[in-house]
């Protein structure tokens, strides 16, 4: 039988581990490994842990380790190894192709079923604080106003301006080559008003705002802290949900109408500087075009993204178990729901009021 | 002592998602009574505390506090009688969007609308200073300490004058000093305000300073329930060697490498 044989260092280290282990597997291929432990100093728990494994994995595949020349103190060492029995691994419960896309299904429902409870309870609780003004928080949801909504103004006007610039500049192109750029008003306005105005500043505070809120009311739940207030009898839906369903309710609207305006705006300076369009025949166009019927749809539109934001985010929020990965993950899964779910809602929408 | 039973638990069964924790677990709690819930970790002490104040709903029995029943038929017991009743979680669960006296006025503020910001104000400030925490009345959660931070979860728990008062081990993570000062203020507590505690602790000094009466659960069930003495003289041994700080036997399991040795 072939045998070969491996001078151990004084000390066996980490990286002499990583450096000489694969070697030694395969040069000591259908034969015996023996290590010549003569120069060997002391057996630390790595030392003891690589050679039991360097034992167990050539006895199974049939080969042999023997360590020569080990002294006295190196083999009472030795003798007290002990190593934890080998956990079995557990079996993987194998969920067939149906089974999975039936849990899916549950668990988006089951979501869906939540939001729409945590809605019911925000209905009803801002009706009685109509009735009951006192108890509405006003300072509360005035801050998750500045927080929620007025923060986010930079960005959906600098968005909106930009988005307004590019679609005016190749619709404006399109439109030069039938002589018809005085369209170009009216197709900024309707798009800019019932569409992206409206789409464009939900995608934005679901991603900045939602997330904010996924977050905050998570760390909450996960530091015991809405506990803390169910135990104080304090209704969570009262104290955490309405300031930011108020909050988004009041902001997104006034927002959306930001984004169409300057994404309005950016149409009448392409229209003017590079397609010979007038102010006063773009403003013209623009008055005869947006209707209040487009108004109101953009209204309607924004209103129920608001809430989709609101409740998707604080329901991830209330319903996270765990600690701080889970906060990451309910963060996540709060912004791809709400867009998926806003994209969702418009295309209803578009079918509602074209059809 | 006044013998009001303040709590009744009545062969409770408590547990997560299916998994069963608690067992038949019974305890009655009398007017002024400092009750402590002791166990090893991971016997179900928390779980206990969970379901006794609402925030999980058990699997069976009945729990009867403050002389009501309660009652889950709108899915969490009724806000009358948690408003009757204080806890101090353990990490002080202060909303660290609000400063501490924004904190402790939590209760009244929602509670009572209409009373006037000024007494919330005077209120909040004394039972802060009850606490010895008057100066940390502006200050935000964030900067407190540990102990400071309970302390001022306590002046919460107590802002509505509650009959009960349920703590989640409060000397957890504190020094010996501090430990022992929230141990001397909530005997204060009871022997001013009359309050009842039922505290949830493994710390055994505060157990020798604060118990009344204890409640051993052991693997989900009550192993004990008496006085400190009786469990030091004629408690289980499980009890004895807890309170005495023996630990258990610990069985080593393993499998043994046996390696060609070869000389010479």
């Amino acid at each position: 039988m072939k045998v070969t044989e491996v001078e151990l260092p004084e000390e066996i280290t980490p990286d002499w581990v990583s450096r000489e282990h694969s070697g030694l597997m395969e040069k000591s291929e259908g034969g015996t490994l023996r290590l010549d432990c003569h120069r060997l100093r002391k057996l630390d728990a790595l030392s003891l842990a690589w050679l039991s494994h360097l034992q167990e994995s050539l006895e199974k595949s049939g080969r042999r380790l023997v360590l020569a020349h080990l002294s006295p103190e190196l083999k009472k060492d030795l003798a007290k190894v002990t190593l934890p029995e080998q956990e079995k691994p557990e079996e993987q419960e194998s969920h067939g192709l149906l089974e999975r896309v039936g849990d899916s299904a549950m668990k988006f429902f089951g979501e869906i079923r939540d939001t729409l409870v945590l809605l019911s309870e925000s209905l009803y609780w801002s009706t009685f604080a109509l009735f009951r003004p006192k108890t509405l928080l006003r300072e509360d949801t005035r801050i998750q106003m500045v927080r929620l909504g007025s923060t986010a103004l930079p960005i959906v006007l600098l968005l909106s301006t930009l988005i307004g610039f590019t679609l005016a500049l190749q619709s404006g192109v399109q439109l030069q080559k039938f002589g018809a750029t005085v369209f170009l008003a009216s197709g900024m306005g309707i798009s800019m008003v019932t569409e992206i105005g409206p789409v464009m500043t939900a995608v934005i505070l679901a991603g900045r705002s939602g997330s904010s809120i996924t977050a905050e009311i998570s760390t909450m739940v996960v530091q015991e802290e809405v506990g803390a207030l169910q135990s104080m009898a304090i209704n969570p839906i009262h104290f955490l949900v309405l300031p930011r369903f108020w909050a988004m309710s009041l902001c997104m609207p006034l927002l959306t109408v930001c984004s169409a305006a300057s994404g309005i705006i950016a149409g009448l300076v392409v229209g003017f500087l590079f397609f010979r369009l007038s102010p006063a025949s773009y403003l013209h166009e623009l008055k005869d075009a947006v209707t209040v019927n487009y108004l109101g749809q953009a209204l309607i539109k924004s209103l129920t993204f608001s809430w989709i934001i609101a409740l998707v985010a604080i329901n991830k929020g209330l319903n996270v178990r765990g600690g701080a990965d889970a906060v990451g993950k309910a963060t996540t899964s709060c912004v791809v729901t709400c867009i998926f779910s806003i994209i969702m809602a418009d295309a209803v929408f578009s079918f509602i009021f074209y059809y | 002592m006044n013998e009001t039973v303040k709590l009744k638990v009545d062969h409770l069964r408590a547990g997560y998602d299916g998994h069963v924790v608690l067992e038949d677990v019974s305890m009655h709690v009398a007017a002024g009574e400092i009750r402590i819930i002791l166990g090893a970790s991971g016997c179900g002490k928390s779980t206990l505390l969970k379901n006794i104040i609402g925030l999980e709903r058990p699997m069976g029995g009945t729990i009867e506090m403050l002389g009501n029943v309660v009652d889950w038929s709108e899915g969490r017991p009724t806000n009358e009688l948690m408003r009757r009743i204080g806890v101090l979680f353990q990490g002080g669960a202060l909303l660290s969007s609000l400063t501490v006296g924004e904190n402790v006025a939590l209760p009244l503020r929602i509670h009572n609308p209409g009373l006037p910001m000024d007494i919330v104000e005077e209120l909040v400030r004394l039972k802060l200073e009850q606490v010895k925490l008057g100066h940390a009345y502006g200050k935000r959660p964030n900067e407190l300490s540990g102990g400071m931070r309970k302390r001022a979860g306590l002046a919460r728990a107590i802002v509505t004058d509650p009959e009960l008062l349920f703590c989640d081990e409060p000397s957890a993570g504190l020094d010996p000093v501090t430990s022992r000062g929230l141990d001397d203020l909530l005997l204060e507590l009871r022997d001013s305000l009359g309050i009842t505690m039922v505290v949830v602790t493994h710390e055994l000094d505060s157990i020798r300073t604060i118990c009344d009466r204890m409640t051993f659960l052991s693997g989900g069930k009550v192993i004990f329930d008496g006085e400190l003495e009786e469990a030091e003289a004629r408690g289980p041994q499980e009890v004895k060697d807890f309170l005495n700080r023996k630990p258990g036997e610990v069985k080593h399991t393993g499998r043994t490498v046996v390696f060609n040795l070869e000389d010479g």
